[in-house]
């Protein structure tokens, strides 16, 4: 009875291993990832050339710990019907050894709108929760937006805590300083269509 | 003349036909210059595109194909790029001892400088659904030891399955156990003498996460009890090395993890640890049952944490027979140990990345709660530590901490401490 009993236990281990679903990744693409934030928005990847004076700018509005070193930033910007709705970015950076790619949406009040994690290469258990990365949500660049201040430390993944954290204050300061929605908005206000084309540091390119 | 005539009737054509070409001539160019234009955007856009392509990862940017015959989302888990993870974490202990017991009388303990442990992780990720990770310690610079060392398969996105030498899903410190994660110069005893940390064996078992909690499930090879001693379990851990598995446990997990900065949680462990031990030719069980509740907080500069374990050990008599163990240095048949510990970090309103935690923890130890008949306790083994101190971190991955121990036994023998360490993590 007891053998009978450890083979079906045996059998049910076999056929969950076998007849296990598909994992749906720990990766997302770029696709994906855009699809997820914006659904049926239109997108346009745009790229910012900075020079140093606003790379400078941009590492003082991010913070002490906080590396901020390129000088093209690319980024896409989903509107709908005209009217922007928010702008992806997408960070790279390094948890213990390998890389973590995170898409960061700042809304048109510049705000984060969303944090979701496209690419995590260290042990998935070092991978930030959805509900820890919901703590960004609604969060501006401010001293809040900190491991010592609103953001709460993930126990046991120190390493992706902090650079979920560092990724967010690095994206929101470039947001400032490349200023993705001041050509939209003065559209709206002057009703200037040619406005559109007035972004003068950008580089832009439809993207769909 | 006649030349003259010919010469200005050609001078004439000449200019005529100059300002006739004159704006085709300037309408070629300015369409030269667009097609120029629009070539070098369409190059920077290709040469942007590229760099964001090295940057975040071909498979991050490239679109979804198929992979050895699956699906595309299937695909995925193949295409992530391998690759070894290394990290590591380490602390150097001081301890300097006070002269006399709590009694007055002397304590004959010496002051102790010691490189208490230094870590290296490695891992490896071969694909999204398989991993393997391990942790390869030297202890007090000269004794080496596998920490941990397993290889996890993803069933879901919720669920997998992890075999190897196994940490002991228990308590706070067993599982997370690097310096620069808690407060205090060292480990609580309650996770020392009860939780034996840091406890491994090998064993196999399902691991799983949903949005607001995690749990782990385990089969391992059980204690040894011949080593228990009446100081609590921490003898009985065989730590994977040509370990006894006659007798199998299992460890169980479920913790809260819903509300950020929040762990709380259960724990429980069972399992008979004779390891096929008789005594007068009769079977000896000695089960071992550990149960603990714990919570984390760590939010706004507040780093509270208390964990409740207790342990119960059947067949004492018999299991002390088998040791040779008599009267107080019997092994317990019931134990508990408790601590609450809170900290503050009083520069978390500067600009820095500095933080200064002054800290607090009370601490009550018994493994001699219970005995068995015919035994006693020693009241040496009733504990009371209470700990002050600060911790002093420059980023979060390293830590200073100087603290001062006030150990207090119903047998009046405490000796109190000054430690001082240093901790890190990468």
């Amino acid at each position: 009875m007891a053998l009978l009993t450890g083979k079906r236990v045996l059998s049910a281990a076999v056929m969950t291993i076998a007849f296990a679903s598909p994992i749906s990744a720990q990766s997302l693409t770029q696709d994906e990832a855009l699809t997820l934030a914006f659904q049926d928005a239109q997108l346009e990847r745009r790229t910012a050339f900075l020079d140093d004076e606003q790379v400078a700018r941009a590492s003082t509005l991010a913070g002490p710990d906080v590396e901020v070193e390129s000088t093209v930033v690319s980024y896409y910007v989903a509107t709908r019907g005209g009217e922007p709705v928010g702008v992806a970015y997408f960070d790279v950076h390094r948890v213990r050894t390998l890389p973590q790619v995170v898409m960061l949406v700042v809304g048109t009040d510049n705000r984060v709108g969303r944090v979701e994690t496209v690419s995590f290469r260290e042990p998935p258990e070092y991978r930030a929760p959805d509900g820890w990365l919901e703590q960004f949500h609604g969060r501006e660049l401010d001293g809040e937006l900190s491991l010592k201040g609103a953001i709460a430390n993930i126990t046991g993944a120190t390493l992706t805590s902090g650079a979920v954290t560092r990724a967010t204050r690095r994206v929101l300061a470039l947001h400032a300083v490349i200023d993705p929605f001041g050509a939209e908005v003065h559209d709206a206000e002057a009703h200037d269509a040619d406005a559109h084309d007035a972004d003068a540091g950008d580089l832009t390119a439809n993207r769909r | 003349m006649m030349r003259l005539v010919l010469s200005c009737r050609v001078t004439i054509a000449l200019t005529a036909l100059l300002i006739s070409l004159a704006p085709v001539h300037e309408l070629h160019a300015q369409d030269a210059d667009s097609v120029r234009l629009a070539e070098l955007e369409s190059r920077i856009e290709a040469v942007t595109r590229e760099l964001e392509r090295m940057q975040l990862g071909r498979d991050v940017v490239e679109a979804d194909s198929s992979i050895q015959g699956l699906g595309p989302a299937a695909s995925k888990v193949y295409r992530v790029n391998q690759g070894v993870s290394l990290g590591g974490y380490g602390e150097f202990l001081y301890e300097n001892f006070a002269a006399n017991r709590e009694d007055g009388s002397g304590s004959g303990a010496r002051n102790q400088a010691d490189a208490l442990r230094v870590v290296l992780y490695v891992g490896y990720k071969f694909n999204d659904r398989l991993l393997f990770n391990s942790e390869i310690e030297i202890e007090h610079a000269k004794e080496s030891f596998l920490e941990f060392a397993y290889l996890d398969y993803r069933l879901t996105d919720q669920v997998g399955i992890r075999g190897g030498l196994l940490l002991a899903p228990l308590g706070l410190v067993n599982e997370l156990h690097e310096p620069p994660i808690f407060l205090g110069t060292e480990r609580p005893l309650t996770e020392n003498r009860i939780i034996p940390t840091t406890w491994r064996e090998n064993g196999i078992g399902l691991f799983g996460s949903g949005d607001a909690f995690s749990w782990r499930l385990y089969v391992m090879n059980s204690f040894n009890g011949t080593k228990f001693t009446a100081g609590g379990l921490r003898g009985g851990r065989q730590k994977g090395a040509k370990a006894l598995a006659e007798d199998m446990g299992v460890a169980a997990r479920f913790d809260y993890t819903g509300t950020p900065g929040l762990i709380l949680g259960v724990s429980g462990y069972t399992g008979e640890t004779a390891q096929g031990q008789e005594l007068a030719n009769q079977p000896v069980g000695g089960r071992v049952s550990i149960w603990d509740v714990h919570l984390d907080y760590k939010k706004r500069g507040w780093d509270v944490r208390g964990v409740v374990a207790g342990a119960q050990v059947s067949d004492v008599t018999a299991m002390n027979s088998l040791i040779g163990l008599e009267g107080a240095s019997g092994i317990g048949s019931n134990m508990l140990g408790w601590y609450l510990q809170a900290g503050y970090d009083l520069l978390r309103t500067s600009a820095s990345t500095h933080q200064l935690i002054p800290y607090l923890r009370f601490e009550k130890v018994n493994t001699q709660r219970g005995v068995a008949a015919g035994f006693s306790a020693s009241p040496a083994n009733d504990l009371t530590v209470t700990s002050i101190g600060a911790a002093w971190r420059p980023v979060t991955q390293v830590i200073a901490k100087l603290g001062y121990q006030i150990h207090s036994t119903a047998a009046n023998t405490g000796v109190n401490q000054l430690n001082a360490s240093l901790g890190w993590l990468f």
